[in-house]
């Protein structure tokens, strides 16, 4: 019994032989259609910020610097490559490249950032009003919550309501003890 | 018990204290209870053979001053499920536990006395289950005051109070990193000698908070994508998941091509989570042949899954209101000649897997439980269908395609691993006809995507349950006014099935620890210190690497 069985396994493991691809040397070219890092074509973009709104990885964030130049800022380091702001992008702008081989010590290497030059009114000077909250301007609610472009970090804090001391204050507030004395 | 007979029993039984009304779809039972009553409903509902699923928490405190708290039953025979529903005022909100009665529930109870705050009067193991040990009394992350990134300061001297040893045993820690194990996990197992007599199972320890995120943060149309990754494999199962719950809130009927769609990618991902299964189950028993040659029959399905996804994994694919990419006559094609090339494999794989000694050997008459306690931990999937249980979410309660299509449901009576490796091994090929069926039957044309115009109502209950690889997964939720879920509760098979595993490994070889844990498939790491907890002096003491070694080479006791 256990030996036919071994002869099976035998055979199983001598058909097929060798499977392992090469690679890096020789890389599988990627299929129609594939899913890698999204690519945004500045010349095609309106700066509706459309991508960040419907970011689920909130990767992408819209900040206005003036009433002019609103600056789009991608960071791969927290892409999770789903494809929704190529679905949602009105102008096609967004595709999805087929560049998947992203490891990098250098997180500057996966980011893209594009300024966009915003048609402003031309009897005010202006793209939005930005005291008044239109729509666009909400979009500054969403997108990945860092406190600075530069820092790019998600700084762990506690919350103001819940700030150390605060949390001290609570009546059922103890710290946990240590087990065993 | 059919649903009128239920409703009549429980009508005499409570009386005024039940209010009956009828859920979404005449498929799901809404039973309303005063809090009282909670326990003995259910407790009744248990008794008519219901299958308890989970427990869902929630605040509701800003909009009517009260936490809910509903239990849902499965009735399977007769394909309806109920949901028991109940209410604690914001300043009290205890309950009476059920779990001394149903120990499936042990583990809800204890979630919602961490998230909630909640109390289960008579709860039998009333500790911290989720949150971590060193996290302040008195805050429960899911109340809707907390904010969703909270961060406690930490505190480092702090740790989980594992149960007391039964009387002359040694404890083996097993956890958090474990080479067997893919995630974080602590088990502590109690031998004696080579006999585990008992253990206990501190998990969490990576608990991301989704579910507070996606009720705080995204939007309908986002959770999909998050829901995906909750798990590692079942991807489309969590978004289908999800997507049906809240098609069902809402009332969304999606376009019949595209929930063929969906079935065709749930297929897909039962056929390669299954054979991901057996080639860890093969490596876990130190049988790296079957690792080796199930991923490599493996590999094509992920290669087709590249070229139907657009990825690796089946990511990506469903949405709410269907799916984003079709089938196209050339990708049935492509799918049909992969089915057959790994049919034939599997075949050869099987023969060589099924009649070896050695396998029998590891595998019969390991974790073994028999048929009524498989029944009263609520086991699911394989896991339960290799214990003589016979459910399988796909032919109870149909969802997406699955009424038009028929297959058999594997079902093995010994018991013990090797049912539920024979019970994998048979619904490969079950897979492999649902696919081919699903080909066959599907409309050739049809929107893949119901668009959503409408605002979705809210507070409405969705509830879907869908045959995962594991078992069943059930996501419950209530439509929130923001655009976004107001509770969404997940519950993967495994959060039932790990329920099981300390019966599992009750009076079993230490040695088969590995492929009983395995055989629920989830995973661990033990790498250069070990506590040694003496059950019966009280006193710890940990060991350097280098003490162990010494000891090891002397062969001396500690």
């Amino acid at each position: 019994m256990w030996l036919t069985s071994k002869i099976k396994q035998v055979l199983l493991v001598l058909k097929p032989g060798k499977v392992t691809l090469n690679y890096p040397a020789e890389s599988r070219p990627v299929p129609e259609g594939f899913r890698g890092q999204p690519a945004w074509d500045h010349t095609k973009c309106i700066g509706c910020g459309g991508c960040a709104n419907h970011c689920p990885a909130r990767t992408i964030l819209t900040r206005d610097l003036c009433p002019e130049i609103r600056i789009l800022f991608y960071d791969g380091a927290r892409c999770m490559y789903c494809g929704r702001c190529a679905d949602v992008c009105p102008e096609k702008a967004i595709v999805m490249s087929p560049e998947f081989e992203l490891a990098t010590g250098d997180r500057d290497d996966i980011t893209q950032s594009l300024e966009l030059f915003m048609l402003t009114c031309q009897r005010c000077g202006r793209c939005y009003d930005l005291e008044i909250k239109n729509a666009i301007d909400k979009l500054d609610l969403r997108g990945y919550r860092y406190d600075s472009l530069e820092a790019r970090t998600v700084i762990r804090r506690s919350t103001e309501r819940f700030a150390p001391d605060v949390l001290g204050e609570t009546e059922a507030y103890r710290r946990p003890e240590r087990i065993g004395g | 018990m059919t649903k009128d007979s239920l409703i009549r029993t429980l009508r005499d039984g409570f009386g005024p204290a039940l209010t009956v009304s009828e859920g979404a779809t005449p498929k799901r039972l809404v039973l309303d209870i005063d809090r009282t009553a909670f326990r003995a409903a259910a407790l009744k509902l248990r008794a008519a053979g219901g299958r308890y699923m989970v427990g869902v928490g929630s605040d509701e405190r800003d909009r009517r001053g009260a936490f809910g708290m509903i239990h849902l039953f499965a009735f399977d025979k007769d394909g309806f499920t109920v949901a028991l529903r109940t209410s604690a005022p914001a300043e009290t909100p205890e309950f009476d536990s059920i779990a001394p009665e149903i120990p499936a529930a042990g583990w809800t109870e204890r979630e919602y006395m961490d998230l909630l705050g909640f109390t289960f009067k008579g709860n039998p193991k009333p500790k911290k289950l989720i949150l971590a040990d060193d996290w302040p009394a008195g805050i429960h992350p899911l109340r809707k005051e907390v904010p969703y990134n909270l961060v406690p300061p930490s505190a480092e001297d702090v740790a989980y109070e594992l149960d007391e040893a039964p009387e002359g045993t040694t404890t083996v820690p097993i956890g958090p990193f474990h080479p067997s194990l893919h995630e974080p996990a602590h088990f502590a197992v109690y031998v004696d000698g080579e006999t585990i007599k008992g253990c206990d199972y501190r998990g969490f320890m990576t608990h991301r908070g989704i579910e507070k995120l996606c009720q705080t943060q995204v939007s309908y149309n986002e959770v999909p994508f998050v829901a995906e990754r909750i798990c590692g494999i079942c991807g489309s199962v969590h978004a289908a998941a999800y997507s049906q719950s809240v098609e069902e809130a809402a009332g969304i009927k999606i376009a019949r091509r595209a929930e063929f769609i969906r079935t065709i990618m749930l297929e897909i991902e039962r056929l390669h989570s299954h054979l991901l299964w057996l080639g860890v189950a093969g490596h876990l028993i130190g049988y790296d042949t079957i690792f080796m040659q199930s991923w490599r029959v493996r590999e094509p399905i992920m290669w087709l899954s590249e070229r139907l996804t657009g990825n690796r994994k089946t990511y990506g694919m469903i949405v709410i209101g269907g799916v984003r990419r079709d089938i196209t006559p050339a990708l049935r094609e492509d799918i049909l000649g992969v089915l057959k090339k790994v049919e034939t494999e599997v075949g050869g794989l099987k023969d060589a897997v099924l009649k070896d000694t050695s396998i029998h050997r590891r595998t019969k008459g390991v974790g073994f439980i028999p048929r009524e306690e498989a029944e009263a931990w609520s086991l699911l999937g394989p896991v339960a269908r290799g214990r003589g249980v016979d459910i399988d979410v796909r032919r109870d309660h149909p969802y997406a395609a699955y009424d038009e299509l028929s297959f058999d449901v594997p079902v093995m009576d010994s018991g013990d691993v090797w049912g539920t490796l024979v019970v994998r091994l048979l619904e490969i090929f079950e897979s492999i006809k649902i696919v081919r069926q699903a080909l066959d039957k599907m409309p050739s044309d049809g929107p893949l995507l119901t668009e959503v115009a409408d605002v979705l109502p809210a507070y409405r209950h969705g509830l879907s349950m869908v045959e995962a690889p594991r078992g069943e997964s059930v996501h419950y939720l209530i439509t929130g006014p923001e655009n976004r879920p107001e509770r969404w509760r997940v519950r993967a098979p495994t959060y039932t099935n790990l329920q099981g595993v300390p019966r599992m490994l009750l009076d079993n070889q230490l040695a088969d620890f590995p492929i009983i844990v395995g055989s629920i498939d989830p995973c661990f790491s033990c790498t250069d210190r070990v506590l040694v907890v003496d059950g019966r002096a009280r006193s710890r003491r940990v060991f350097a690497r280098s003490e162990i070694e010494a000891l090891g080479r002397g062969r001396r006791k500690p």
